[in-house]
């Protein structure tokens, strides 16, 4: 678990800790699709050690498969003022989603980035929902065990206003009962305290005030 | 074995597996296949036999909204469905004064008033516009906070949002059955006159329409055929207003969640469209009962789609 962390880490700026329940999550509707003799590697993709000899040997034994390998998504923010930015999602195979952020016009410093339940924004907030959380626990930080799937924590700003961030999440499929397309990400006018705060608002939001922009996540060709 | 069927359903959307098991559209065509050859769409009815896969119906594509515009000129209805608004009553007469404004709207079938929650739920055939003037004449704030067949469909509804600079609207889809959906439209901003619409396969909007793809047609259907994706047209008026209501049959909402729908300057679609919107995810009945943005204290009466706050640089 650890070197898996560590490997990770290299390359990514955020990590979820909670891949490997999720991941068994994801990758059990392939059961019906594939024999049932695939039970045994998703018994081993519990492990996130296992992870990258598990999904090329899913990829091998698929033949039904339409997915490709790569699966990608793409969310363009847009707000009121000078806020708006690119967000895409990355995903192979059931492995975990790398999301890239580049967001411009902020003031600088941390703001919390989140992903709601619904992409609506026709009554504004209230129409996207709350935080994505099929698992409903309460807020938390990206790297908790208890925490929204759409709790991606914050993203910081630089003297420029601009903020780019990669962020690895397991909780966030392109693919599944639990994908997000379709759903909308926002960004907020203040850092998320990640449930921390000990205001009456950090377990349900982070306390991260109001939105400067958000936007849908969509299709892209892959 | 709900979570396998949900997980597939996304699953053929994301991957644009293509549906096609029940596309064997040429059993009833009932009273709806009379209607699909209107003048108005027969550039897209020359050439199919039977008109079996034009299967768009344009119930109301006025602009303004008479009373009982959603019933065609043969007397074919939209299918019910359930939308559920929250409306801002506070005492039983209230409630007593929005269920009988509401029990007068042609198509309206039944009428579910719960003052504890606000929460108001109109099962039948009314364009939601309708609805939404009906419970304004009350005088009370409503908001629509949900639509769809309750508990038939993992994902019911949708939304795509345009949000400008030039051209606003919202278009929303409600499955209804397996092989039917509605959809309901308003734009403003547009030249007057024809403009085509259609899904697009992508919800990619970095270069605006232009990468959107193509038309969304999941079937492969024959290039003479009408592909699902093609919405037809929009008429709008000398204001730039339009209005539509109609339904589309085959048209799954769970497949076309992530990809956007694109109006075009003309009728011509040959071009890359004006603008586009992500068709997003929206909130079957009893989903969301959120009436309050605990990020920043809005409430669901004040909230709007541009209720952004500033960014101070």
């Amino acid at each position: 678990m650890q070197a898996a962390i560590a490997a990770m880490a290299a390359q990514t700026v955020i990590f979820s800790a909670t891949q490997s329940s999720s991941a068994a999550l994801c990758s059990f509707p392939n059961l019906t699709r594939g024999s049932i003799a695939h039970s045994s590697f998703f018994g081993v993709s519990v492990k996130p050690a296992a992870r990258q000899a598990f999904s090329l040997a899913a990829v091998a034994q698929r033949p039904m498969t339409v997915v490709a390998a790569a699966k990608k998504a793409v969310a363009v923010l847009k707000g009121n003022s000078a806020v708006e930015g690119v967000v895409t999602l990355t995903q192979e195979d059931d492995g975990p989603t790398t999301v890239n952020v580049r967001i411009t016009g902020l003031t600088p410093g941390p703001h919390g980035f989140h992903l709601h339940e619904f992409g609506d924004t026709t009554n504004g907030c209230i129409s996207t929902g709350p935080h994505f959380n099929p698992k409903g626990l309460t807020h938390g930080a990206p790297e908790d065990e208890i925490r929204h799937a759409g709790d991606l924590g914050n993203i910081v700003a630089n003297a420029d206003g601009v903020a780019e961030a990669t962020i690895v999440d397991s909780q966030i499929p392109l693919t599944g009962a639990n994908a997000v397309i379709g759903r909308a990400f926002v960004v907020h006018e203040l850092e998320d305290d990640l449930g921390k705060g000990g205001h009456e608002l950090s377990l349900s939001t982070g306390n991260a005030g109001g939105r400067l922009a958000c936007g849908v996540i969509g299709l892209t060709p892959n | 074995m709900g979570v396998f069927v949900r997980s597939t359903a996304t699953i053929a959307a994301v991957s644009l597996n293509p549906f096609s098991s029940s596309s064997s559209t040429s059993s009833t065509q009932s009273s709806f296949s009379s209607l699909t050859f209107k003048p108005r769409h027969s550039s897209f009815l020359s050439l199919p036999p039977f008109g079996l896969v034009n299967s768009f119906t344009p119930l109301s594509a006025a602009t303004m909204d008479p009373p009982a515009s959603h019933q065609s000129e043969d007397g074919a209805s939209l299918p019910e469905l359930m939308t559920e608004f929250m409306v801002d009553m506070s005492c039983d007469g209230c409630v007593k004064a929005v269920r009988t404004r509401l029990q007068t709207v042609e198509g309206v079938k039944s009428v579910e008033v719960d003052l504890s929650t606000q929460v108001v739920r109109v099962l039948g055939t009314s364009p939601v516009k309708t609805l939404s003037e009906a419970l304004e004449q009350t005088g009370r704030k409503a908001r629509l906070i949900g639509q769809g067949v309750p508990d038939n469909f993992l994902v019911s509804a949708a939304v795509s949002e345009f949000k400008g600079p030039n051209i606003f609207g919202v278009v929303r889809f409600a499955q209804v059955s397996m092989e039917l959906a509605r959809i309901e439209a308003t734009f403003s901003g547009l030249s007057p006159g024809k403009h085509s619409w259609t899904i697009n396969e992508y919800g990619d909007l970095t270069r605006g329409a232009a990468s959107t793809g193509k038309i969304y047609n999941p079937t492969n259907q024959e290039a003479a055929e009408e592909l699902l994706g093609d919405l037809g047209t929009l008429d709008a008026d000398e204001k730039g207003e339009a209005f539509f209501s109609g339904v589309k049959r085959m048209l799954r909402v769970a497949d076309i969640i992530g990809r956007s729908v694109v109006v075009y300057e003309t009728e011509d679609k040959s071009v890359p469209g004006i603008t586009a919107a992500v068709i997003a995810r929206s909130a079957g009945v009893g989903e969301n009962y959120k009436k309050l943005c605990t990020c920043d204290g809005t409430t669901i009466w004040e909230a709007t789609n541009s209720d952004f706050i500033t960014s101070k640089v």
